[in-house]
């Protein structure tokens, strides 16, 4: 199929209102969501992914990724306004965004906020279109070996980089690859922790555990301290961004987004650290760097960039190797999966159109979040004023319906709970819940490659070795053990 | 007190080494099921199970051996391991433990809706709602949303338990 077919089919799926509907409305829903604080982009999309199940698979998908790309921007607002990141990613943007504020610039640095997303963002889905369908074909040269060697790859990054100690994402990631091997097992069907109940044989409901990991720890923490989300929000002020600050940021906001789409396509990586360097880089080339910390635009447009310039990329392995750049994309990877699409290679011969549809509402959601968002800028008081203690329960509210209807099964309801409070307990712990869920939905797939990988050998485990893209795989695991365990040790080097 | 890294790490070392032992001495043993011909131990259900204890072990003696020689102890210092003062904290969350269980025994017996109603209404009083109206309207509201949503529009068949039911 040549590229114009391919894009023909993909117009043809989402060229209706309702396709562009559905990613508008998700915008909507991540902006909102985002700039609550304690609501972050990822409980956003782990709470709308149950209202897609009646969808058509391009519909619900493209909702989801509004809520994503939404919920990545809407995190600047309360980060700038009142100095509380609406998600993780938005930390670089306090920075510089709430001097800012305090100087009654506040509508300036949001409005920088938007540009830098929404350009970062487009960048992002360019490097989307344009390498995703070239890795996912020579990913289609990947057998067994290769996809272990690659998923061991990913589960070592994600396990090293999502928290701030190897040891702790190792064991969060452990614990995911054990509560995976809940169920029948792949090969002989025998049964692997289920005591003997029927419920467990399926193994645990994905979206049980990751809402239960996700959305119930909030509500245990609303539980242990209802006043830790108070704050003062800032007035937007006079000032706005000019086309002038615009272009005076432009080298670091391309910059941040080649950043964000590197790390981006990293699988593990996620926003959070494309900020940061996003951040120092802009700083250490500026000819403001004194100024950084202060109340730059720059910093604010550099952060936002580098942490939108995420948002398509970590797409990039999800399409073409069906591995998750992050957690939310491995709340995605569960709507394909509900919707009987299983991501990877084989899904850019056999659901093209999907592909270039979703290619298609990607580049269409750029220009939606522009509007969104200068809206939600002016409407933040609204969102602001939200009161959390009457949120969190209608939260719970929503967790227990979604859940329910994942299966229709009461005992998915048990298990969102217990996971809830073991994500609590984790949080308490520092101990970071991303690998936990990477690794539970790369579990099997691991496991299932292994497996398959000694039986084509005759149980010779050199055939891990066979080919130079296992080595390849096999070379960068090893160097991500080092160079976390290195910079491990030097910080606990005391500084004499 | 703050928790520091070395206590953190001491804590969890022991616990994920505990863990180990008993999937290796009892849960596996006890709780895998593996087909009695199988030659190969490679290619048995147990053995993804055993190397995923045995590398549980692994990292909770390395994060012994992280706490036991850490030169320095810095506290960690921010909301997720302060303790708020009082038994107040942990009321709460005992309260919320119990309305989860709640929630668990009243689904089959009252029905989604009646008994999300309550577990909101609790939820916000036990957060210490400063609306205490708007809480009630919207503990009423809200679940009956969801329901015309899910029973309505996504053709969820909501559990409607043994009393009320809804159309």
């Amino acid at each position: 199929m040549s590229l114009l077919d391919s894009l023909s089919a993909g117009l043809a799926l989402v060229g209706n209102v309702e396709a562009f509907l559905m990613l508008f409305i998700g915008l909507v829903v991540g902006v909102v969501a985002g700039a609550i604080p304690g609501l972050s982009a990822t409980m956003a999309v782990a709470l709308t992914l149950p209202f897609t199940f009646s969808m058509t698979p391009i519909n619900a998908i493209l909702l989801l990724l509004g809520v994503y790309k939404g919920g990545i921007f809407g995190g600047s607002i309360p980060a700038i306004l009142i100095k509380t990141p609406g998600t993780p990613a938005s930390s670089a943007t306090i920075l510089d965004g709430h001097p800012m504020a305090e100087r009654g610039e506040a509508g300036r640095a949001l409005g920088m906020a938007l540009y830098a997303s929404c350009t970062a963002d487009a960048v992002s889905n360019l490097a989307l279109i344009l390498f995703a369908g070239w890795l996912a074909s020579f990913a289609l040269n990947f057998g067994p070996p290769e996809f272990f060697a690659l998923i061991l790859f990913s589960l070592t990054i994600i396990a090293g980089v999502s928290g701030e100690s190897l040891l702790r994402g190792a064991l969060s990631a452990l614990a995911g690859l054990l509560l995976a091997t809940i169920g029948l097992d792949l090969v002989y069907g025998t049964n692997r922790f289920t005591l003997g109940d029927p419920n467990m044989m399926g193994g645990l409901n994905f979206i049980a555990v990751l809402i239960g990991l996700f959305a119930i720890p909030e509500i245990i923490a609303m539980a242990w301290n209802p006043v830790a989300h108070l704050g003062r929000t800032r007035a937007l002020g006079k000032s706005r961004c000019t086309l002038a600050d615009y272009l005076g940021s432009f080298k670091s906001i391309i910059r941040g987004s080649m950043i964000g789409v590197f790390l981006g396509s990293i699988p593990g990586i996620g926003a959070a650290p494309s900020a940061f360097l996003s951040y120092s880089e802009a700083r250490r080339t500026s000819k403001n760097k004194d100024n950084f910390g202060k109340g730059e635009i720059e910093g604010v447009a550099a952060s936002e960039a580098g942490n939108n310039g995420v948002a398509g990329a970590t797409l990039i392995p999800l399409l073409a190797l069906g591995v998750p750049g992050d957690v939310i994309t491995a709340i995605i990877i569960g709507a394909f999966m509900v919707h009987g699409l299983q991501p990877g290679p084989m899904m850019f011969i056999l659901n093209v159109d999907i592909i270039y549809g979703l290619f298609i509402g990607l580049i269409v959601s750029s220009v939606f979040l522009l509007f969104v968002g200068s809206v939600a800028i002016r409407g933040f008081r609204f969102v602001a004023d939200v009161p959390k203690r009457i949120l969190m329960p209608g939260v719970l509210v929503l967790c227990i319906y979604g859940v329910f209807a994942v299966n229709n099964n009461i005992f998915d309801v048990g298990v969102m709970f217990v996971m809830g409070w073991v994500g609590y307990i984790m949080m308490r712990n520092r101990i970071p819940a991303a690998p936990f869920l990477i690794a539970f939905i790369l579990g099997p797939l691991l496991e299932d490659n292994f497996r398959q990988s000694m039986l084509m050998s005759g149980s010779d485990p050199s055939i891990l070795f066979r080919g130079p893209i296992t080595w390849f795989f096999w070379l960068l695991t090893t160097i991500t053990v080092f160079a976390i365990t290195r910079s491990t040790l030097r910080k606990r080097v005391p500084l004499s | 007190m703050p928790m520091s890294q070395k206590s953190l790490h001491l804590r969890l070392g022991i616990a994920a080494s505990l863990f180990a032992l008993f999937l290796v001495l009892f849960a596996i043993p006890t709780f895998v099921f593996a087909p009695s011909n199988i030659g190969n131990i490679i290619l048995s259900p147990k053995f993804w199970p055993y190397v995923l204890a045995g590398l549980t072990g692994i990292i909770g003696l390395s994060l012994l051996a992280n706490a036991v020689t850490a030169a320095e102890d810095t506290p960690f210092e921010d909301e997720e391991t302060v303790h708020p003062e009082g038994s107040a904290p942990w009321m709460r969350l005992g309260a919320l433990a119990v309305i989860m269980v709640l929630v668990m025994f009243g689904l089959p017996r009252l029905g989604m809706v009646w008994t999300a109603m309550l577990a909101f209404a609790a939820c916000a009083f036990l957060f210490r709602t400063r609306h205490p109206v708007a809480a009630l309207v919207c503990a009423v509201i809200v679940p009956l949303l969801l329901y015309a949503f899910f029973a309505h529009v996504a053709g969820v068949a909501i559990p409607q338990g043994n009393f009320v039911r809804l159309p």
